[in-house]
């Protein structure tokens, strides 16, 4: 028999819980976040030189894709932010029985569309 | 009784060994300060970036002259920078700790850990000058 390896079980052989995502969802916002430095640093460029250069990245921005990655972005920056304030809890040494591990997991989800939905409320209605 | 002397002493010497490897080979080299760094820039992270994400987010589609105007004045060129480098020295941290899970050869790992560090440097370079030009220009 064909034994799976790990990064493959995961439709088949291995349940789903929500601790598990959430740590490899820190992860992938982590990863995304930093690819984002890229584009904050540009912006930043682009904002000291001026003219055409923050012409262009201005319109981008304003654009349905860079729109779009902006709500990324404050969505990944959200979450990494809830849940990496729930890792500095269990470093502190809090919040380790798997009922607390759970409930502080719905939390960070929560957190995560709350900061999120008023971030862009602010941003429509300001 | 020799024989076992010998076995005990033969441990003893295989434990020291092993010790010896987990303090000049093993991760428990230099962890502890990457470790350290990474909850302290957390924690620097939650103020700066909660200041950082709000002004962005209202200053994503404003004009050249209000962003530049902001990132002129003292308070908000100071903590832009603080959190760009804080931030840099998170995620260098957290990516050298994602290429160590998935990058399983020693050179690819240097390639990578090269790459990511000279990223690091240039976007973190690249911003403070940046916002050292608006707040010292004009």
């Amino acid at each position: 028999m064909d034994r799976p390896l790990s990064p493959f079980m995961f439709p088949i052989w291995y349940r789903f819980q929500i601790t598990s995502a959430l740590s490899i969802l820190h992860r992938i916002t982590g990863i995304g976040l930093a690819l984002g430095s890229v584009l904050l640093a540009w912006w930043l460029i682009t904002v000291a030189a001026g003219g055409k250069l923050f012409a262009a990245t201005n319109a981008f921005i304003a654009s349905p894709v860079g729109m779009l990655l902006l709500f990324f972005w404050s969505v990944a920056f959200f979450y990494h932010l809830c849940n990496g304030i729930r890792h500095l809890a269990w470093d502190a040494g809090y919040g380790f029985e798997i009922r607390q591990t759970y409930r502080s997991g719905y939390a960070v989800l929560a957190g995560t569309a709350l900061l999120t939905v008023l971030a862009w409320l602010y941003v429509f209605l300001a | 009784m020799t024989n076992a002397r010998s076995l005990s002493n033969s441990t003893a010497l295989r434990d020291e060994t092993v010790l010896r490897r987990v303090r000049q080979l093993g991760s428990a080299r230099d962890g502890l300060r990457e470790w350290r760094l990474q909850r302290l820039t957390a924690l620097a992270l939650i103020p700066l970036g909660l200041y950082f994400a709000a002004s962005i987010l209202w200053l994503a589609t404003s004009d050249q002259a209000t962003a530049a105007g902001w990132l002129a004045s003292p308070a908000p060129a100071l903590l832009v920078m603080l959190f760009v480098l804080a931030g840099l020295a998170h995620a260098l941290i957290g990516m050298h700790s994602v290429l160590l899970d998935y990058v399983h050869t020693r050179a690819r790992l240097l390639a990578g850990e090269l790459f990511v560090r000279a990223a690091a440097v240039i976007i973190a370079g690249a911003s403070v000058l940046a916002v050292l030009k608006l707040f010292l220009g004009d």
